[in-house]
């Protein structure tokens, strides 16, 4: 497992049971999934009047994606000068581990106390509030989700929602002990109250902190760049409030140019969260410069690879086009029915049952690529075109090819295709299963319980048939 | 013309009636249909799992036996998308099974979309006293862009009402394994899609995959519906099941 990595992603079963009988959890998952889908569609839908077309844009953001990645170490070369000609410094972090030790170092060599953070799921790759509270840091969690499950002490449940897993009562909850002040009945209509109050809050902290840190939607090589896209405004006080600003992003995140990042820009929003363009699009270029109002004395990027370079050149390089936009998990029947914290490390959904195992070693998160109907949801709605569901179907024949399946799995699985290949016994023990599910059957012709599938009538019945069999039905007819 | 039924592992044990349905609607088309006698499983089941080995023995079997005839036709989207998309992917660099995979991808058809696209032939007119929803399933409506087919041959049947569902295209959380592997998680989801049927206020729920449908009537029944009828297309539109 790749340094840093505190992974659950084993203990998915047992975790998915749980949330699926959390009645606040489905409560808000319940509430959360339309919005989500029907922001989407409209956001697609108005790409018309813009006189585009979605599935051609797709594939163009798809055919950009892959060019950025071919020459990926050009590109970064690239990056890496324009942006330290900029006056901005570069790091390279190979893991988790060496990004906190980096971030942790230059927080102390700056003497700071006290680090605001806009959203980054690269920070929680690295679990780097931890190690910067160990560090005597305070890391401050300004993104208004991010800033509930902070308070949570949990982790982000999504990768553009980090607490939509939460009531707005449990937010309430939190804020009242916070803020310190009494509990009050809260409606969605207090919403707006409760964001303010969390404004007025995080302000305090953007004028104290020493240090922002940031992630990066994309990085823009021609012009040493980093792209923020935003809706609260909180990333623009992170990244130009305090002295220092530490960008902390994935180098398959790189784009060689404004104009690629236009194209993305036109999915991103949309697929996100249906917008034609997010509240705040930030491109930061450099260190405060003469005659500059604000903006960070120290720019430093920490490009990350944590397990990406591997993917490289492999049948999974495909999942490095990821732009994170989260349409994938926001049409998944499987995360809506469990949340994301079932998924048991940083990324959940379609999106994590494939990034997880691969970021953190397929035999550490076995289940997670057979968490999937196979539905192809998540497929048809990747702004970058990612086959979602035949990248979780390779990793199960990686599991397969590596032994990693349990052995009672294995042998079923043979027992039934030799079976299977012997039509003429198969016909004999069919004919034969038939009669016992019909037996098995009550008066309505149903299996309340069946003891060789027990998780199948633990939900619902086995509506079986009369006791025959096709073949055996069709063979009688033929000989009548 | 010779035309094959590939009557699917599910419906040859747990609903023989959907066989027997597709074969009065085949023959009504005015073509010789055929049952192969020795189709078992299309192996799905293996490829799903992760096991190639096992899906090629199977998916030659199966070429095998069905590569004679002109056209194959399947009352299942998911039997077929794994003949007409997998097959070709499992043979893809063999120069021996690669030409026979695709050929047959090729000539194989779901019930609703050979029916609707293909053989086109006005038949008898069915009936049916009520009004139905229709469950788009996964893998023919993603894998095979099948969505107008059932609806247009729905339209046909004399007496009966769509009354779309919210949300028709969402899956049911069946998944072949996965209902099993995770029976909790895919109870959560099939209830959602019960939400939907309930809502839609039909007296029958139709799809095209037996899967999906046992999937959707165990739970409808366990939630205490008795009187949804939950019905396979071929079922519908061949006018009542028989065997």
């Amino acid at each position: 497992m790749a340094a840093g990595i505190r992974s659950q992603a084993m203990h998915f079963q047992a975790r998915a049971g749980q949330q699926v009988r959390n009645l606040g959890l489905q409560r808000a998952l319940q509430k959360a999934k339309p919005l989500f889908v029907g922001k989407r569609a409209k956001g697609i839908a108005s790409l018309v009047e813009d006189g585009l077309d979605f599935g051609l844009l797709r594939s163009t953001g798809k055919n950009a994606r892959n060019r950025n990645l071919e020459d990926l170490d050009v590109w970064l070369d690239i990056f890496e000068e324009r942006a330290t000609a900029t006056g901005a410094e570069v790091l390279w972090a190979r893991d988790g581990e060496e990004v906190s030790r980096l971030v942790v170092d230059i927080a102390q060599r700056h003497g700071v106390t006290k680090a605001v953070k806009s959203k980054s799921m690269l920070s929680e790759e690295a679990q780097l509030n931890e190690a910067l509270a160990a560090a005597g840091i305070r890391p401050v969690e300004t993104d208004l989700g991010e800033y509930i499950v902070q308070l949570a002490g949990e982790a982000p449940s999504h990768i553009i929602a980090p607490a939509v897993h939460k009531t707005i009562g449990e937010v309430e909850a939190l804020f009242a002990k916070e803020h310190g002040r009494p509990l009050e009945a809260r409606t969605s209509a207090d919403i707006p109250a409760m964001a303010q109050e969390a404004r007025a809050v995080l302000r305090q902290h953007f004028l104290s902190a020493e240090m922002g840190i940031s992630g990066a939607n994309f990085l823009i090589a021609e012009t040493g760049s980093a792209a923020l896209v935003t809706n609260e405004g909180n990333g623009r006080m992170v990244t130009t409030l305090p002295r220092i600003h530490v960008v902390i992003t994935g180098i398959e995140k790189i784009v060689p140019t404004l104009d690629e990042f236009a194209t993305l820009m036109r999915l991103l929003p949309r697929s996100a969260t249906g917008q034609s363009i997010s509240n705040y699009v930030s491109l930061l270029t450099g260190t405060k410069r003469e005659g500059d109002h604000d903006g960070p004395e120290k720019t430093i990027f920490i490009l990350v690879d944590n397990g990406r370079a591997n993917l490289l050149g492999t049948p999974y390089e495909e999942m490095l086009r990821c732009i994170r936009c989260g349409a994938c998990m926001n049409h998944c029947p499987v995360y809506f029915s469990l949340g994301g914290h079932a998924y048991g490390w940083v990324y959940p959904g379609p999106m994590g049952s494939v990034l997880t195992p691969l970021f953190t070693g397929i035999e550490n998160a076995l289940d997670l690529p057979h968490a999937s109907t196979g539905c192809n949801q998540c497929g048809a709605v990747c702004p970058v075109e990612i086959p979602l569901p035949e990248l979780m179907h390779r990793l199960r024949e990686e599991q397969n090819e590596r032994g990693l399946r349990p052995c009672s799995e294995r042998l079923a699985l043979k027992a039934w295709a030799w079976l299977a290949g012997k039509p003429t016994l198969y016909r004999w023990l069919t004919r034969r299963a038939a009669r016992y599910l019909s037996w098995l059957a009550d008066d309505s012709g149903r299996i309340r319980v069946f003891g060789l599938a027990p998780a199948w009538t633990a939900g619902r019945d086995l509506p079986v048939s009369s006791g025959r069999t096709f073949h055996e039905l069709y063979s009688a007819r033929k000989k009548a | 013309m010779r035309l094959a039924l590939y009557v699917t592992c599910l419906v040859d044990l747990m609903r023989p009636s959907v066989g027997f349905a597709a074969l009065r609607l085949l023959e009504a088309t005015g073509v010789e249909v055929v049952v192969p006698a020795g189709q078992t499983c299309c192996g799905q089941p293996a490829w799903s799992a992760g096991d190639r080995p096992l899906a090629v023995d199977l998916a030659r079997k199966a070429i095998l036996e069905l590569e004679a005839y002109d056209v194959v036709v399947i009352p299942s989207g998911s039997c077929t998308d794994q003949i007409r998309n997998v097959y070709p992917e499992l043979f893809a660099d063999d120069a021996h099974w690669g030409p026979r995979a695709r050929a047959l991808a090729g000539r194989t058809f779901e019930l609703t979309s050979y029916l609707a696209d293909v053989a086109k032939v006005e038949m008898a007119t069915p009936e049916f006293d009520g009004s139905v929803t229709y469950h788009d399933s996964c893998k023919g409506l993603r894998g095979l862009g099948i969505q107008r087919q059932p609806r247009e041959l729905l339209a046909k049947v004399r007496g009966l009402t769509l009354k779309e569902m919210a949300d028709c295209e969402e899956c049911c959380g069946f998944g072949g394994a996965f209902s099993v592997k995770f029976g909790e998680v895919s109870t959560r989801i099939v209830d959602r899609k019960c939400d939907s049927i309930s809502a839609a206020g039909a007296d029958a729920v139709v799809g095209g995959d037996l899967g999906c449908l046992l999937n959707i009537e165990g739970r409808l029944r366990r939630r205490g519906d008795e009187t949804t009828r939950v019905l396979h297309i071929a079922e519908v539109l061949a006018g009542g099941g028989e065997g």
